[in-house]
C-alpha cells in the first residue's frame, strides 16, 4: 500500500503518544498492577465449576442475539436516514439516539413498567433492553457511513443494468460491510460486558461474567477469583474480535463524497408508506419506555400529581447532582474527543499504528471491576495519589467513551482519498494547511458525533469503570438509584421525576449537538 | 517490587497526563461544583499545616444525612468534613481491604455485621474507644470487643405484609418464618436474592439463625414448594411484586425493612389513615452498621473527634428520618411518627459475624442450588 501524504511526515508518529499514554496510565498499568498483586493461581480452579461454564455460555448467546436484534432493527432506519430527505428527519435521528444515553437503572425500571409481569426475569427482557440501548447507536454509525456512498456509484450500476437488489448487494452492502461489522463488534462487546440491565432485568438466576465478577469481588471479597473471570472475559471478546477481523475484506473503493448528497426527496406513495412505517416503529420503540417513566413521575398514590416534579426542582441537593453530572460530561467530552481524534488520526495516517485500535479498545474489554480496583491500588502514593481527585470520574468516563468515539471518527478519516491531499499539497499547502482544509472539514461532523457519544457515556455512567471511583458529590444516576431504592411513594415518584429530567437533558444534549453539526456542515458546503 | 526505573517511567508518563488533565480542567469552569479549591489544594500540597484539616468521610451511595449536619462539627473543632461516596457497603470493604494501611479516606461509614468479619480480617481499621461508647447499644457493642469500629446505627430486615390484602380476605397474616411454609400463604411471598441484595442476604441469615446450619436448607426447599418467588433486588421485590407498595404487585408478603411501614406513612401524600403495611416482628434479622477510622490516615486525632460526633445526639437523632435506621445511641430521641409506625423487635435474630464470613460462600451456593436452578 502506498504511503499517504501524512505518513511521510515524521511528526505524525507523535499523534499516537497521548492516546497510548492515556490508556497505558489508566488501564494497562492499573490492571497489570492489580493482577500482579492480587491474582493467585489456585483461583484458576473456579474455571472448572459448572456454574461458571453456564455463566459464560449464557453471556455469549445473549450477547450474540442482542447484537443481531440491534442490527436488524437499526438497518431499516439507517437506510431511511441515508437515502431520503424529509422534514422531520433530524428529529428522528435525534430521538432514536436517546436510548443509548440513558443510565441502565432508568432503562431497567422502564422495562419493568412496560413489560407484563410474566416477562420479568427472562432472557427475553434482557435481550430486548440490550436491543433498545444499542439500535439507535448502530443506526447512526451505519447511516452516517451510508450517506457517504457516492450516489453516482449506484447510478453507474443501474445504467449497466443492475436491478435495485443487485445495487444493494453488490455496492451498498459491500461498502457498508465493514461499518456493519464494526458496529456489531461494539454492540456485542457492550452486551457481553453489560452489568446494570442484567442485574435489574435478568433476574437472580441469570448472571453474566460481569455480574459474576462483581459478585465475587464485592460480595465475597474474592478479588483473585474475580480477576480470573476478568481474564476469561478478555479472552472471549478477543476471540470475537479475531473472528470478525478475519472476515473483513479491505475495500479499495474510494467513496468519499462531501459535495453530492445521495438523499432524495420522497416521491412515490409506496415509498412514503414504507418510510413512515419504519420511522414510526423506530420512534415508538425508542419512546415507549421513556413515556412509562414520565407517567410514573406524574402519579403519586394512584392519582395524577405534579408534587414529585415540584419537590425535585426545588431540592438543591438534587439540582446539585444535575450540575455535577453536566460538569463531568463537559470534561469527559474534552478528554475523550481530543484523545479519540488523535488516536483516529494516527490510525488513519500511519498503517503501522494498528495497535492503537486494540489498545484503545481495552477500557471496554477489561472488566470495569478490574480497572476500578487497579486504579485504587495504583494511584495511591504522592504525588500520584489521585484516588480522591475530581478528575478521576471524568477520566473513567472518558476511558469508556474512547473506543466508541474513535470508531465514530476512524472510518471517515480512512476514506479521505489521498489524491485530495496530494492536490492541495501540489498547490503549495503545507501539511498543517492540508489537514485543516481537507481532513478537518470532512471529519468535523464525525468529531461532533464522538462528542455526543462521550456526553452520553458520562451522563448515563453506563457499564462504566466509574462505579468504583470515589465521588466527591452525588451524580444524577446515583441520586436516581438512591431514590428508587427507598420505601415511600413520594421518594419513588421523585426518583422517576429525576429520571425524566435526565432523559430530558439527554434529549437536549443530543438535539443541540445535532443542530450544531448540521449548521457546521452547511457552512463548509457554502 | 517496583524498580526505580519503572518508577521513573511512571513519573514521566504521569506528568504528561497530569498536564493534560490540568489543561482540560481549567478550560471548563462548570466542573468545579464544590470543593474545587480544596481539591486543588489537595493536589498541590496535601499536608499543608496552614490550612484547616479536611476529613474525608467515605460512605455508601445511600448515605444521605441532612445536608448541613456537619456544620456544627466544623464550628466546634475547625475541622471540615468532605463526604465521598464509594458504591455499596460490599464495594467499600473490598476497596478498603485493598488499600489497608494507605486508605482512600479518613473515616469509613457503613460496614455492617454481615461484612464486619471480612473487614476486621483485612485489618482495615485503627481501633478507637469513643467517649460515647457507654451510651451505645450494648448488643451492637459486643460485636466488636476490640473497638476496631464503633456501632452507629441498627435496623431490622423483616417480613412485611400488605395489611389490607389480609383484612379483606379475613386471613391472619403470617407471624413467624415457619408460617410462611403453610399452604395458607402459598404463592404469596416475594424475596430479593441474597446473592445480589443486602436485605435478601439478611433474610437468608435470619433463616439460618432460626433453623440452624443443618435445617435452613430444608426450610427453603419448603418455601420453594410453597411458591416463594426470588427476584434480583429489593426495589423489584418491593415496588414491582409486592401488593402493599405503590407498585401494586400481586404478592402481599415481602422481605423488607422494619422501618418500611413508617416510610410508607411519612412519605405518602395524602397520608393514609392507617399504615398500609406492617411487620412480622418474629421474623426480623438485626443489621448493625459501624463507622471506623481507616488505618494509616494522616489525621487520626481529628478522625477520633469525627467518630465522637457521629455517635453524639445531634447526628444520631438525624438518622431515623434520613437513613431510616435506629440510632445506636440509646439516649437519642426518636421522631413521633417513627415510633408510632415502626415496630422494634425485642429479640431479633442474629448470627456470629465470624461464622457469616466463614460460611457465606457455601451458604450462597446452597441457596442458588435450591432456589435458582
Amino acid at each position: 500500500m502506498p504511503a499517504t501524504l501524512f505518513q511521510q511526515n515524521r511528526g505524525i508518529k507523535l499523534l499516537a503518544v497521548l492516546p497510548t499514554v492515556f490508556v497505558f496510565t489508566f488501564v494497562v498499568m492499573p490492571v497489570g498492577n492489580i493482577l500482579f498483586t492480587s491474582l493467585k493461581f489456585e483461583s484458576l480452579k473456579i474455571l472448572k465449576s459448572e456454574t461458571i461454564l453456564n455463566v459464560v455460555w449464557f453471556t455469549t448467546w445473549q450477547a450474540i442475539i442482542s447484537t443481531i436484534a440491534s442490527l436488524v432493527i437499526a438497518l431499516p432506519i439507517a437506510a431511511v436516514i441515508a437515502n431520503f430527505k424529509f422534514r422531520s428527519q433530524r428529529l428522528i435521528i435525534s430521538l432514536i439516539s436517546v436510548p443509548f444515553i440513558l443510565p441502565s437503572i432508568v432503562v431497567g425500571a422502564a422495562f419493568l413498567q412496560v413489560l407484563p409481569n410474566s416477562f420479568h426475569r427472562t432472557a427475553f427482557a434482557l435481550i430486548l433492553a440490550h436491543t433498545y440501548f444499542n439500535f439507535g447507536f448502530a443506526a447512526r454509525i451505519i447511516g452516517a457511513r451510508w450517506l457517504q456512498i457516492h450516489p453516482h456509484l449506484d447510478d453507474a450500476a443501474r445504467t449497466l443494468g443492475a436491478s435495485p437488489r443487485q445495487v444493494f448487494t453488490s455496492i451498498t452492502l459491500k461498502l457498508l460491510g465493514k461499518v456493519i461489522l464494526n458496529s456489531a463488534l461494539v454492540v456485542f462487546t457492550l452486551c457481553f460486558t453489560s452489568y446494570g440491565v442484567v442485574r435489574i432485568l435478568g433476574g437472580p438466576s441469570r448472571s453474566t461474567i460481569e455480574t459474576e465478577i462483581y459478585f465475587r469481588a464485592m460480595q465475597l471479597g474474592d478479588v483473585s477469583g474475580a480477576l480470573v473471570l476478568s481474564l476469561l472475559q478478555i479472552c472471549v471478546i478477543s476471540i470475537a474480535f479475531l473472528l470478525i477481523s478475519s472476515t473483513r475484506r479491505t475495500n479499495r473503493l474510494q467513496i468519499i463524497n462531501t459535495t453530492i448528497s445521495r438523499q432524495r426527496l420522497i416521491n412515490k406513495t409506496s415509498q412514503k408508506l414504507a418510510i413512515s412505517t419504519i420511522c414510526l416503529m423506530s420512534i415508538a420503540f425508542a419512546l415507549v419506555p421513556i413515556l412509562a417513566i414520565f407517567r410514573k413521575s406524574l402519579i403519586s398514590n394512584s392519582r395524577l400529581s405534579t408534587n414529585a416534579w415540584r419537590e425535585v426542582l426545588s431540592n438543591t441537593r438534587v439540582l446539585n447532582s444535575l450540575i455535577t453530572s453536566l460538569g463531568y460530561a463537559v470534561v469527559t467530552i474534552l478528554i475523550a474527543t481530543t484523545i479519540a481524534l488523535l488516536a483516529a488520526s494516527s490510525l488513519a495516517y500511519n498503517k503501522n499504528f494498528r495497535f492503537i485500535s486494540a489498545l484503545t479498545s481495552l477500557p471496554i474489554l477489561v472488566s470495569a471491576v478490574s480497572i476500578g480496583l487497579g486504579i485504587i491500588v495504583t494511584f495511591d502514593t504522592q504525588p500520584f495519589n489521585w484516588r480522591g481527585s475530581q478528575m478521576m470520574l471524568p477520566i473513567a468516563h472518558a476511558l469508556v467513551a474512547l473506543p466508541l468515539a474513535i470508531r465514530a471518527i476512524t472510518p471517515v478519516l480512512n476514506d479521505i482519498p489521498d489524491s485530495l491531499r496530494q492536490a492541495s499539497s501540489v498547490l503549495g499547502a503545507n501539511n498543517w494547511q492540508v489537514w485543516r482544509t481537507i481532513d478537518f472539514k470532512i471529519v468535523r461532523r464525525a468529531i461532533i458525533v464522538a462528542a455526543a457519544i462521550s456526553a452520553a457515556v458520562s451522563l448515563g455512567e453506563f457499564g462504566a469503570s466509574s462505579f468504583l471511583v470515589r465521588r466527591n458529590s452525588e451524580t444524577l444516576p446515583v441520586t436516581i438509584s438512591r431514590l428508587l431504592s427507598r420505601p415511600g411513594d413520594i421518594l419513588q415518584s421523585q426518583g422517576y421525576a429525576l429520571a425524566s429530567l435526565l432523559i430530558i437533558f439527554s434529549i437536549i444534549v443530543i438535539f443541540v449537538i445535532d443542530k450544531f453539526s448540521t449548521t457546521e456542515s452547511t457552512n463548509s458546503r457554502a | 517490587m517496583k524498580s526505580t526505573r519503572l518508577r521513573q517511567i511512571l513519573i514521566a508518563i504521569s506528568t504528561i497526563t497530569l498536564i493534560t488533565a490540568a489543561t482540560s480542567c481549567s478550560s471548563s469552569s462548570t466542573t468545579d461544583v464544590q470543593d474545587s479549591t480544596q481539591d486543588a489544594e489537595d493536589l498541590a500540597n496535601p499536608e499543608s499545616d496552614t490550612n484547616p484539616v479536611t476529613l474525608t468521610l467515605l460512605a455508601y451511595d445511600s448515605f444521605t444525612p441532612t445536608p448541613n449536619i456537619f456544620d456544627d462539627f466544623t464550628a466546634q473543632t475547625g475541622i471540615k468534613v468532605n463526604i465521598a461516596l464509594g458504591g455499596d457497603a460490599g464495594e467499600l470493604v473490598t476497596k478498603a481491604a485493598l488499600t489497608a494501611g494507605n486508605p482512600e479516606a479518613d473515616v469509613l461509614w457503613g460496614v455492617d455485621n454481615t461484612l464486619i468479619s471480612r473487614a476486621l480480617a483485612a485489618k482495615i481499621f485503627a481501633p478507637y474507644e469513643s467517649k460515647n461508647l457507654a451510651n451505645l447499644d450494648p448488643a451492637a457493642r459486643k460485636l466488636v470487643p476490640n473497638f476496631e469500629v464503633t456501632p452507629v446505627d441498627t435496623g431490622d430486615v423483616c417480613i412485611n405484609y400488605d395489611v389490607n390484602w389480609f383484612a379483606q380476605r379475613k386471613i391472619a397474616p403470617p407471624l413467624t418464618l415457619r408460617a410462611l411454609t403453610s399452604s395458607n400463604y402459598a404463592n404469596l411471598l416475594v424475596v430479593p436474592s441474597p446473592v445480589s441484595s443486602s436485605p435478601g442476604l439478611a433474610f437468608m441469615l435470619a433463616t439460618i439463625a432460626e433453623f440452624g446450619e443443618d435445617g435452613w436448607d430444608e426450610y427453603w426447599k419448603a418455601l420453594k414448594q410453597n411458591g416463594a418467588l426470588v427476584v434480583g433486588d429489593w426495589t423489584e421485590a418491593y415496588y414491582t411484586e409486592f401488593s402493599g407498595s405503590s407498585g401494586k404487585g400481586e404478592r402481599p408478603i415481602v422481605v423488607s425493612y422494619g422501618s418500611s411501614p413508617p416510610a410508607e406513612m411519612i412519605f405518602a401524600s395524602p397520608r393514609p389513615a392507617t399504615a398500609p403495611t406492617a411487620v412480622a416482628s418474629l421474623t426480623c434479622f438485626r443489621q448493625v452498621e459501624f463507622a471506623g477510622i481507616l488505618r494509616g490516615t494522616k489525621h487520626e486525632s481529628e478522625a477520633k473527634l469525627l467518630i465522637d460526633y457521629l455517635t453524639d445526639l445531634k447526628f444520631q437523632e438525624d438518622l431515623p428520618l434520613t437513613l431510616f435506621v435506629y440510632p445506636a445511641n440509646v439516649n437519642a430521641k426518636l421522631p413521633d411518627d417513627f415510633v408510632k409506625y415502626s415496630l422494634r423487635p425485642e429479640s431479633p435474630l442474629q448470627l456470629d459475624p465470624e461464622l457469616i464470613s466463614r460460611s457465606l460462600l457455601i451458604w450462597l451456593d446452597e441457596f442458588t442450588n435450591i432456589m435458582l436452578r
